[in-house]
């Protein structure tokens, strides 16, 4: 096939990566069965078909699919060997993730709504937070999955995507949000854009206050900060901001028991091994169990860790293929952040250009929160690994957002010329701006 | 105009854009590199502090899928053994509390012991190779063993210095003098190993005063007291002190200091030998001062003591806490009080030292690592450890102690038939300093003296008796039970 020439050794990589692994699971897991085989046909199959679509349709970056084919690989493998009947679960979220991707990433570039929708960002996130909170589940002491018969799903997920959205819009207008000729006691007032911006971002933070979940809050403070540095120059705001956030940190650990647990956790978790540290505890042997090289698929005893196959998959990564191969997480995380920050970098229309810096930052500080969480380099604060995890809100979500992310990489929103200036031009520019002032 | 300053304008806002946006990228792969970064650290230096705490069920996961190795005595007799109930696997002790403090327990709630923890790889079969092999025995369909491990240990000597100690606290060490085998290793108090007992006693066991869970043999740090005279002969001979002759008044008065015989006693004239036999503290503590600070440093240093003894289970190293000495000071070490502390192996050790012609023997525990199918992994041979005097002077104290035993205060320890040496001690402690009569009774002592076959250290905490009187029929029983075992007699 001539697609695969250019690009054949990397996928022929995750390709063999998934012929090794099922192989000697299937000689490694209790009972033999050639159900590990099809898995392991199906994972190859799937990882080419997808990889050449990406190819064949003249997507323009073929680096972020294939670095994600990679994750996914490692997630399932690792899944499948913790249990087999998740992995077969995996699989299929995995299939179903990659019809999103295409079908979003196709569709994405045809609808041109999003931008004027920044009123009702909001509204989803509050409605979504409400169906939680009428339909939802207490889950481990937070109420937000929504089951459906068989059939859960985590709204928050979601709101990570709106969030995203609501932001980008809101900066590719930035004085659409200007409440004029408000009237209170009489008097006529405006309220300047910037503020009733922060205002709906702070409620739709508040509401995961609420919900418990602790790791989307801070991942959605995390967006939120990075993309103000980008776009609004005004220090002020960003120190009230800063400001806010160390308020609301040191308010939450004083009056939120939840919050305060995790906290102790964290500080020494050996002081109460078998209680609230027992989870990092267990992590953190893990991890050292493994040692650099690790113990091998399959050979390990991840299964200790409670929640291994969701927050803690990668710690049963670093025991069974070792730090380096947790450090090869890592790294491929990193790529996933610079292709989505290369392909920002290279769009031309504003709105499009903050959702894909607002994707890539989502999957880098999502992928930080959790692995500094369970190597306890920060305090553990429950959230999926993006690709990993597994689940299949975590999964499509993040394929919907992948899906969009090569959305706006399409030749349509890229840059059409790029304009070039020389220093001397830009610094007379600067001047007359000056004047002009 | 206007227009192309605006479009100049925005231009200018991405330029400043794109460098925040580098700026983030540069944020993100600081973040990225600190986890790395503190991963690698992770491994290097916190994990080995965190990963052997009890909590870590990998420990365990192991012992359900191996049949953990066996342990026997020097002549095959099981010690500990793995009894297969249905899917469960339990460590069993035949002798309940004989081994407490020579196998120790392997508890999945309070972790390993002694010989359980430091052969733990062993007797589980743990290494490198191990998926590889792991991997043919489940093709195979066999199950897999972990190695048996033979020790030096006489169950009959053992069982029967046990015995002897009966309900008193204290400790029994016998060992091979030429080859350094431990054939006895006896602690009491003791405790039942096994997991269930353990269980139910374990708040009393590290609750009780009398520390059931302390090796004395290995652990325990006494006060040699008058055996120690018999280490101090050493220097003495070495330098020319057996032929000289000492008054003995009964008591005598060093640096102010009143040192007394035992029963305050008056020998008359003694020389070297007459002084050991009859355990003389006047006589030992002027050979103290004679010796002076450095030949006392010198004797230390060449007993071993301060010095880390490598054995196949925690010993505790004995002490010589001296900067400098004054007179009073070398009068006490001169009859084995002051600031000595000895473990009851290391007492053995010097003991057998003296009977192996002053060459001590590395002691040793383990004798043979073994696979499950016979496979001979590992086998000690006996090695020269260190030296504490020259054969001459070596072979002069033999026959002292020899004295000691034929004529002087270790008359219980005589055997008939065969020529015995040895050395009492009664030495003082925190109890007796508060004037109760609690002294430890010690005993050391090796038989036959012409082909050592046995030395034997016993120590009897706070009997408030001599050696001579307890402590010396305990080893004479010993030496009795080993010859007779061994034929010679």
């Amino acid at each position: 096939m001539s697609v695969l020439k250019n690009y054949r050794s990397p996928v022929n990589i995750v390709a063999l990566i998934n012929v090794i692994a099922f192989g000697l699971l299937s000689l490694y897991q209790e009972s033999f069965s050639s159900r590990i085989l099809i898995a392991g046909s199906l994972m190859v199959v799937f990882v080419y078909v997808a990889n050449i679509l990406v190819i064949k349709l003249k997507f323009e970056d073929e680096i972020l699919f294939l670095t994600v084919s990679m994750l996914v690989t490692l997630g399932i493998i690792i899944i499948y060997r913790l249990d087999p009947v998740l992995g077969w679960k995996q699989i299929t979220w995995f299939i179903i993730g990659n019809l999103i991707f295409f079908c979003t990433a196709l569709i994405y570039r045809k609808i041109n709504i999003w931008e004027s929708l920044v009123y009702i960002y909001p509204l989803v996130s509050l409605a979504l937070f409400l169906l939680t909170m009428f339909f939802g589940t207490m889950v481990k002491g937070a109420t937000n999955w929504i089951f459906f018969g068989d059939f859960s799903f985590q709204p928050s997920e979601i709101m990570k995507l709106v969030f995203i959205f609501f932001i980008a819009a809101y900066y590719s207008n930035p004085e659409k949000l200007t409440i004029r000729d408000l009237k209170i006691f009489k008097r006529t007032v405006n309220v300047e854009s910037k503020w009733v911006f922060m205002g709906l971002a702070y409620l739709q933070m508040g509401l995961l206050v609420i919900q418990r979940e602790l790791g989307t809050l801070l991942l959605l403070f995390s967006i939120y900060m990075v993309l103000t540095y980008i776009y609004d120059y005004s220090r002020k705001f960003i120190l009230i901001n800063g400001g806010l956030f160390v308020l609301g940190a040191f308010m939450s650990v004083k009056l939120l028991h939840y919050v305060q647990v995790r906290l102790v956790a964290w500080l020494n978790p050996w002081a109460d091994i078998a209680g609230k540290g027992y989870q990092i505890a267990q992590s953190l042997f893990a991890i050292g169990s493994g040692g650099f090289w690790g113990t091998g698929i399959g050979l390990g005893q991840p299964h200790y860790i409670p929640e291994v196959h969701t927050d803690f998959i990668f710690s049963a990564v670093c025991e069974e293929l070792g730090v380096f191969g947790g450090v090869g997480v890592i790294l491929l995380f990193l790529i996933l952040v610079y292709r989505g920050i290369k392909i920002a970098l290279g769009i031309g229309d504003s709105f499009h250009r903050a959702v894909a810096l607002g994707i890539a930052l989502m999957f880098g500080f999502q992928s930080f929160i959790i692995i500094g969480g369970v190597i306890k380099l920060i305090p553990l604060t429950g959230i999926t690994l993006p690709f990993i995890s597994y689940g299949g809100s975590s999964l499509t979500t993040s394929f919907l957002a992948l899906g969009i992310l090569q959305g706006t990489s399409s030749s349509k929103f890229m840059a059409e010329e790029e304009i070039y200036e020389t220093e001397a031009e830009s610094e007379a520019e600067d001047k007359l701006q000056a004047e002009t002032e | 105009m206007k227009q192309k300053l605006s479009q100049k304008r925005k231009i200018s806002s991405k330029q400043k854009q794109n460098k925040r946006i580098i700026h983030v990228l540069v944020l993100m792969s600081f973040l990225f590199l600190t986890l790395i970064i503190y991963l690698t650290y992770f491994e290097l230096f916190i994990k080995d502090n965190i990963i052997s705490s009890s909590y870590n069920r990998r420990l365990w996961e192991r012992e359900d899928k191996i049949v953990r190795g066996e342990i026997f005595d020097r002549k095959g007799v099981s010690l500990a053994h793995n009894e297969i109930v249905g899917n469960e696997q339990e460590r069993v002790y035949p002798f309940g509390p004989l081994y407490s403090h020579v196998i120790g327990y392997n508890s999945t709630t309070y972790g390993k012991s002694l010989l359980e923890a430091k052969y733990n790889d062993q007797l589980l079969n743990i290494n490198p190779l191990n998926p590889v092999t792991d991997l043919r025995d489940k093709l195979t369909g066999s199950r897999s063993f972990g190695n048996n491990l033979y020790l030096t240990i006489d169950h009959k000597l053992e069982k029967r210095a046990s015995e002897l100690m009966g309900r008193r606290n204290g400790a029994v060490v016998a060992l091979h003098p030429q080859t350094g085998e431990i054939l006895a290793l006896v602690s009491k108090p003791d405790f039942n190993p096994a997991e269930s007992s353990l269980e139910e006693r374990w708040h009393e066991l590290i609750e009780s005063e009398e520390n059931p869970l302390l090796p004395r043999a290995t652990q325990g740090l006494y006060v040699p007291g008058s055996t120690f005279k018999a280490a101090v002969s050493l220097m003495a001979v070495d330098k020319g002190l057996d032929n000289k002759t000492y008054e003995d008044t009964g008591s005598i008065i060093i640096d102010g200091k009143k040192i007394e015989n035992h029963g305050k006693k008056a020998y008359g004239t003694l020389d070297l030998e007459n002084a050991l036999a009859v355990s003389s503290n006047t006589v030992f503590a002027r050979i103290g001062v004679e010796l002076g600070e450095e030949n006392l440093n010198d004797l230390a240093r060449q007993l071993g003591l301060g010095k880390k003894i490598s054995f196949d289970i925690p010993l505790s190293t004995s002490r010589f806490d001296y900067k400098n000495m004054g007179k009073t000071d070398q009068a006490a070490v001169g009859i084995g009080q002051g600031k000595i502390l000895v473990t009851p192996l290391h007492m053995a050790l010097i003991t057998g030292g003296i009977a192996n012609n002053g060459v001590v023997m590395k002691p040793y525990l383990v004798d043979r690592v073994v696979t499950a199918n016979g496979f001979i992994l590992k086998d000690r041979e006996p090695g020269e450890f260190f030296r504490l005097a020259d054969p001459d002077t070596a072979k002069r104290v033999k026959e002292m102690m020899k004295g000691v035993v034929d004529k002087g205060t270790g008359k219980n320890a005589k055997i008939s038939g065969v020529s015995v040496a040895g050395k009492t001690g009664t030495a003082q402690n925190e109890l007796t300093a508060q004037g109760e009569n609690k002294e430890h009774a010690w005993f050391i002592g090796f038989a036959p003296v012409e082909n050592p076959q046995i030395a034997v250290s016993v120590i009897l905490e706070y009997s408030g008796s001599t050696g001579g009187g307890q402590a010396a029929p305990i080893a004479r029983e010993l030496m009795v039970q080993w010859l007779k075992e061994q034929g010679l007699m």
